[in-house]
């Protein structure tokens, strides 16, 4: 699959790279968009939810959209790494990493924007001594912290082999970092006892982390469905919303592969068959979801309930239409027709898809959530007219953009301590593939 | 033409005059005084009181003054025929119970002149007001010939050391509900006859009750200016019982609080979060383990064989 390379060849072509001159001026940019989001939810603590274009009717705005947008990309740490591990799948074995970082930052960053959604932040604390386990918000708290301790440890694990590379390549590397990695690796010697328990770990967490992702995402869409509101009230939203994470979460798997390809000049690692088989896999999941968003919008529209008219109106030909077509079509429609045929499955192609897709299901999310609020089945006598409308007020930007900014920033400075392409395995596979030979 | 001219200017006057007087009396009629008022209450098994009510007028409403310090006598005003002291509240009422002290005087008359005498506070000057009331009782009794309920009331005036029924007074007779009275009958009030009887047939004999059926009657005269407001009760067993219904309240639910959640979602959810997270502590141990391996000489607890199939990365050796 790979080109044939030597041992010392790859080791120095994954090793972690000082940032180069794009590389300070894409970080800054992002500490700079994390400074405003953190001063903006500064003010916003100050000054309380007031600042932020919420009310009575949108009481979820556009930190619950972003945060079902997180725990959506989230789940691809269980589709490339634990899936494709269990179904003996190797050519995903440089994506994994990639996935995994994405899962952990994205999801680091879902249960911070909930508390950012909480007008009073300490009051969390009263979610565990008070909590109710018949909630599905208490579901979702448990299954959040479950998942991120558990694509942690998927990350740390594969990642012990590869920290003794980088403490014996230190002569190469310098210092920057070298108590960290002493700490977090020291210990891994590589041999056989280490390598069986290590690996066995692996394997439990690639088995356990699959219906933890499925949970993560179903009471995610439980949160929605439990409730009986137009657009909401749907036996189908399980599996609507993890289709869709699993595309969201491919389409974000395939930027970072060319971004990283480009940026560290990995094009012998990250290669076009790489590009094709991911354009494949996304088909696929834009295909399966579109499949779910068929479902889940034309039964409704065909019976057009009184209650589902105003909102389903204002989602195809109403205030939300623009929206709502780019979604479906950016989202889902155009990347099928360019991925579909071998030219789309090229890398820049696949980028340009990739893009879409991300942005398509940002907007996707912010449908799912906000439409329906605006339509109470009981709306107030005396109801002011701004309560019909929202759109985010600058607090909200802020902070919404400094989160996403987070979550590439996590991801930007992990691959500035840590290979984003596993060595060890790289290596264990190009030697098992030529014995193989 | 001159003469004309000046009745003119002697209309023109008069008119302005007169506007300018009506002018005046309107501004003074817009300073509304505060009105003092006193009512008289015999309720049902309770103690006679007095209510004292402060009001102003604001346009047509009547809108209450609150704390304004009332003092209540019986007769005129003296220490020793004082009842009681009250302010009134947020809603400009006050009450006073008829002290057991004034007995022997209670027991002896059969007129009772009120008397409530206002102290003067920032903005308000010292008011009075008297009622005078006619001593009586209300009676209520129940009728049941050949399967017809019918409800009676008496009001009885105090004659000498006697108690004779009084006619032609309105009074209501209803069933007493929890936010409200319901008339017995199809009419909201009804007149005591010739010989003082007030009557109206049970109607409504499908009222909601109590376990054993029970409702409570009510007799009542309102706002009469001889009597003052009196009310009777009495308890039939006339009302068609309630069959408890199940109160889940206290049981485990799905919609209860978080100590009353049900056994079944209990055992279900915390097996699940126990066995998902017996199993990342297990993980957890196999990286303490995998570490305390790393600490000993590499493969030290492992045979020859495996020492030598272990080893580092190829790359680095």
């Amino acid at each position: 699959m790979l080109e044939k390379f030597s041992n010392e060849k790859i080791t120095s072509d994954l090793l972690p790279q000082a940032f180069g001159r794009r590389g300070k001026i894409w970080t800054a940019s992002l500490l700079a968009i994390c400074a405003i989001g953190l001063f903006a939810y500064i003010q916003q603590l100050r000054k309380g939810l007031v600042v932020t274009n919420m009310g009575d009717y949108v009481s979820w705005g556009i930190y619950i959209s972003n945060f079902v947008f997180f725990v959506a990309i989230s789940l691809v740490g269980s589709l490339i790494t634990a899936i494709f591990r269990l179904a003996n799948i190797h050519w995903s074995t440089s994506l994994t990493r990639i996935a995994e970082i994405i899962a952990v930052s994205a999801i680091t960053f879902a249960s911070l924007i909930i508390i950012v959604d909480m007008g009073r932040p300490e009051r969390l604390l009263n979610l565990f001594t008070h909590g109710r386990i018949q909630s599905p918000i208490m579901w979702d708290v448990i299954v959040i912290s479950t998942y991120f301790v558990i694509s942690l440890l998927l990350l740390y694990l594969p990642l012990l082999p590869d920290i003794k590379i980088i403490i014996e390549a230190k002569n190469k590397l310098g210092k920057p970092f070298t108590k960290l990695y002493k700490w977090l690796g020291s210990f891994w010697r590589g041999n056989v006892a280490q390598e069986k328990i290590s690996n066995r770990s692996i394997t439990t967490l690639c088995i356990i982390i699959i219906p933890v992702a499925f949970c993560i995402h179903t009471v995610t869409s439980w949160l929605f469905a439990t409730t009986y509101r137009p657009g909401w009230d749907s036996t189908n939203f399980g599996a609507y919303f993890i289709s869709g994470a699993f595309l969201v979460g491919a389409g974000g798997v395939v930027v970072a592969m060319y971004v990283f390809r480009r940026v560290y000049h990995l094009q012998h690692y990250i290669t076009e068959l790489h590009f094709d088989k991911m354009g494949k896999v996304v088909v696929m999941l834009a295909l399966l979801y579109l499949y779910f968003n068929v479902n889940e919008y034309l039964v409704p529209a065909f019976k057009m309930k009184k209650p589902e008219e105003e909102h389903l109106t204002g989602l195809f030909a109403g205030e939300f239409a623009a929206l709502f077509w780019f979604a479906i079509l950016v989202g889902m429609i155009i990347p099928i027709l360019v991925l579909v045929f071998p030219k789309g499955r090229k890398p820049l192609p696949m980028f340009i898809a990739g893009v879409m897709v991300v942005v398509g299901a940002w907007f996707k999310r912010y449908l799912i959530v906000t439409p329906t609020l605006l339509h109470p089945f009981l709306p107030k006598a005396d109801a002011p007219a701004r309560y019909s409308h929202y759109f985010p007020s600058w607090y909200e930007w802020a902070i919404a953009m400094g989160s996403l900014a987070g979550v590439l920033l996590i991801i930007t400075f992990f691959a500035r301590i840590f290979p984003i392409i596993p060595i060890h395995e790289t290596i264990t596979e190009q030697n098992e593939a030529a014995q193989h030979v | 033409m001159k003469q004309h001219n000046m009745y003119k200017i002697i209309i023109l006057l008069v008119f302005s005059f007169g506007i300018t007087a009506v002018k005046l009396q309107a501004q003074d009629s817009t300073a509304p005084a505060t009105i003092l008022a006193l009512r008289y209450f015999l309720p049902a098994n309770k103690l006679p009181y007095l209510e004292v009510s402060t009001k102003k007028k604001n346009g047509r409403k009547l809108e209450p003054v609150k704390a304004i310090p009332v003092n209540v006598y019986l007769g005129e005003v003296n220490e020793t025929n004082l009842l009681g002291k009250t302010i009134t509240g947020a809603e400009g009422l006050g009450r006073i119970i008829i002290p057991p002290s004034f007995k022997a005087v209670w027991d002896t008359t059969n007129s009772l002149h009120f008397l409530a005498v206002s102290e003067p506070v920032k903005g308000e000057e010292d008011m009075t007001a008297d009622i005078t009331i006619k001593k009586a009782i209300l009676v209520i009794d129940t009728l049941s010939v050949e399967g017809v309920r019918t409800v009676t009331a008496i009001l009885k005036e105090k004659s000498g050391s006697d108690w004779i029924p009084v006619k032609d007074i309105e009074m209501k007779l209803s069933i007493k509900r929890s936010l409200g009275n319901l008339t017995v009958g199809e009419a909201e009030t009804y007149t005591a006859d010739s010989t003082g009887l007030a009557s109206a047939a049970f109607i409504k004999d499908s009222m909601p009750a109590d376990k054993a059926g029970n409702i409570v009657l009510v007799a009542s005269v309102e706002d009469n200016d001889d009597y003052g407001n009196l009310a009777v009760e009495k308890h039939v067993s006339w009302g068609k019982p309630v069959i408890s219904t199940q109160n889940n309240f206290w049981h485990r639910s799905l919609w209860s609080t978080g100590n009353r959640a049900p056994f079944w979602l209990l055992i279900i959810a915390l097996s699940i979060i126990g066995g998902v997270w017996g199993v990342i502590i297990y993980l957890i141990t196999q990286i303490i383990k995998i570490k305390k391996l790393g600490k000993e000489p590499a493969g030290q607890k492992w045979d020859k064989k495996q020492i030598n199939q272990s080893g580092t990365i190829p790359a680095l050796n």
